[in-house]
């Protein structure tokens, strides 16, 4: 159980302190809600709410580095926030919760209702991540999301200033876990959608953005039942909604992303 | 492993004080628990519904997702501290009861603050922006009509439009009286 409290003061602090028992808290946290994993797995809390440095949003030459501590309110009121990321935060519909939630918090939690993941993967958004060691080094959400970098504190992350990216969220009310959230911008290299379904995880859509990529003005009913036949997605009854509502409501939204990605009414 | 516990120092509704906290603690619990301030309510406990909302240096939290250690050197507001000397009730706290902006209660120290910060920015915010200033907190009385213009009037009042806030309507939509028309 959760006893101790470290008030880091730098980030080489944080991170240096990290132990398998050991967790982070960013914006909020949930340690002491009912049934709570944090507070029945971890003896230390490493608070980085005093953590100097990671803060700030600064614009590079086509790119926005944003330190993992900034806010979602932080998010929505600067102007040097893309407008992507911006819908993205705003999806957390409560000011009061913006006020506390971070960017860096979102994206380690990395729930699948998240609300920042879907957009960030979409945009290939890059992370700066430090070891215990106080060295740092950077890689793709992506990669970040599949795993393997446990125990890594997130100190920025590193979005492009200009791409063409849509999101849209559903959630039963505003304040509710979404059942679907999901991302897709249109590069160079083509179409990527990335999304976040409740109960399956942090998805990538891959056989669509194919389909979509081959075919851009694809039928919609193609698309609905390529979703509903595709055996690579684990989807499941709950109460968020049947395996059919969640492989139908993820076709529709991926056939009008991909609309509106190319200048169509969605 | 034995508790540990620590001092924070704070500011709370214009009194400074200095309380010793579990480190786990929320600000919910030490507000609640330790300094009686009773009008935080513990709803969710996961920041969803904005009964435990309190003004931390002038902007909306919800207390109940706020360890208290992160509180020092903080300035606190609950609804206990936007009360008269005497009990008197504020402008917003007195528009909460004349339009019958409160069923069970519950919801409304929550509201009230969020409400506090709205019409202490000093500006207007349009009739969209002040729905999704309200949006963090759910009412299961479904009383939302009634806070939304209760918000409304005071914020209007307190920008000296006292003739728009008597137009606004039952709905919080401002009606203005149709133009003259030419002769």
């Amino acid at each position: 159980m959760a006893n101790k409290l470290l008030m880091a003061k730098t980030p080489e602090e944080a991170a240096g302190a990290k132990t398998l028992t050991a967790v982070f808290l960013a914006g909020g946290t949930e340690v002491n809600r009912l049934g709570s994993d944090i507070a029945e797995t971890a003896d230390t809390l490493i608070s980085l709410k005093k953590c100097a440095g990671l803060s700030g949003i600064s614009e590079d030459t086509g790119y926005t580095e944003i330190g993992s501590m900034c806010t979602f309110q932080d998010l929505v009121e600067a102007d040097k926030t893309p407008g992507w990321l911006k819908e993205a935060a705003l999806f957390m519909a409560s000011r009061t919760k913006r006020n506390m939630a971070t960017i860096g918090g979102n994206i380690a939690a990395a729930r699948d209702d998240s609300y920042l993941i879907p957009a960030l993967s979409a945009a290939a958004a890059v992370i700066e991540l430090m070891g215990s060691d106080g060295k740092t080094k950077r890689t793709g959400i992506r990669e970040y999301t599949d795993g393997g970098f446990d125990g890594m504190l997130i100190t920025k992350v590193i979005v492009p200033s200009n791409i063409k990216l849509v999101s849209k969220r559903y959630s039963n009310t505003a304040q509710s876990h979404a059942v679907l959230t999901m991302s897709a911008s249109l590069t160079e290299d083509g179409i990527h959608m990335h999304g976040a379904v409740k109960n399956a995880g942090l998805l990538h859509f891959c056989d669509l953005e194919k389909r979509f990529s081959e075919e851009p003005s694809v039928s919609e009913q193609e698309i609905i039942d390529m979703v509903r036949t595709c055996t690579g997605l684990e989807t499941a009854d709950d109460m968020f909604g049947s395996d059919a509502y969640k492989r139908y409501l993820i076709a529709v939204t991926a056939y009008d992303l991909n609309r509106q990605l190319r200048g169509k009414e969605a | 492993m034995a508790k540990q516990y620590k001092v924070v120092h704070c500011k709370v509704n214009g009194k400074e004080i200095e309380q010793v906290v579990d480190v786990r603690s929320s600000l919910t619990d030490m507000l609640r628990n330790d300094l009686h301030l009773t009008s935080v309510k513990k709803g969710c406990e996961v920041g969803e519904c904005g009964a435990c909302t309190v003004i931390i240096n002038g902007e909306g939290f919800n207390s109940c997702i706020y360890l208290a250690v992160w509180a020092e050197g903080k300035e606190i507001w609950t609804l206990e501290g936007i009360t008269g000397p005497n009990g008197e009730l504020s402008d917003i706290q007195q528009a909460f009861v004349d339009e019958g902006a409160i069923q069970c209660g519950f919801c409304t120290p929550g509201f009230i603050m969020t409400s506090w910060e709205i019409v202490n920015s000093g500006r207007e915010y349009t009739d969209d922006e002040l729905r999704k200033a309200l949006s963090g907190h759910l009412c299961r009385c479904t009383g939302y009509e009634n806070i939304f213009r209760a918000v409304k009037k005071t914020m209007l009042r307190r920008l000296g439009k006292d003739k728009e806030a008597e137009m606004v309507n039952s709905q919080g939509i401002t009606e203005y009286p149709e133009p003259m028309p030419f002769k």
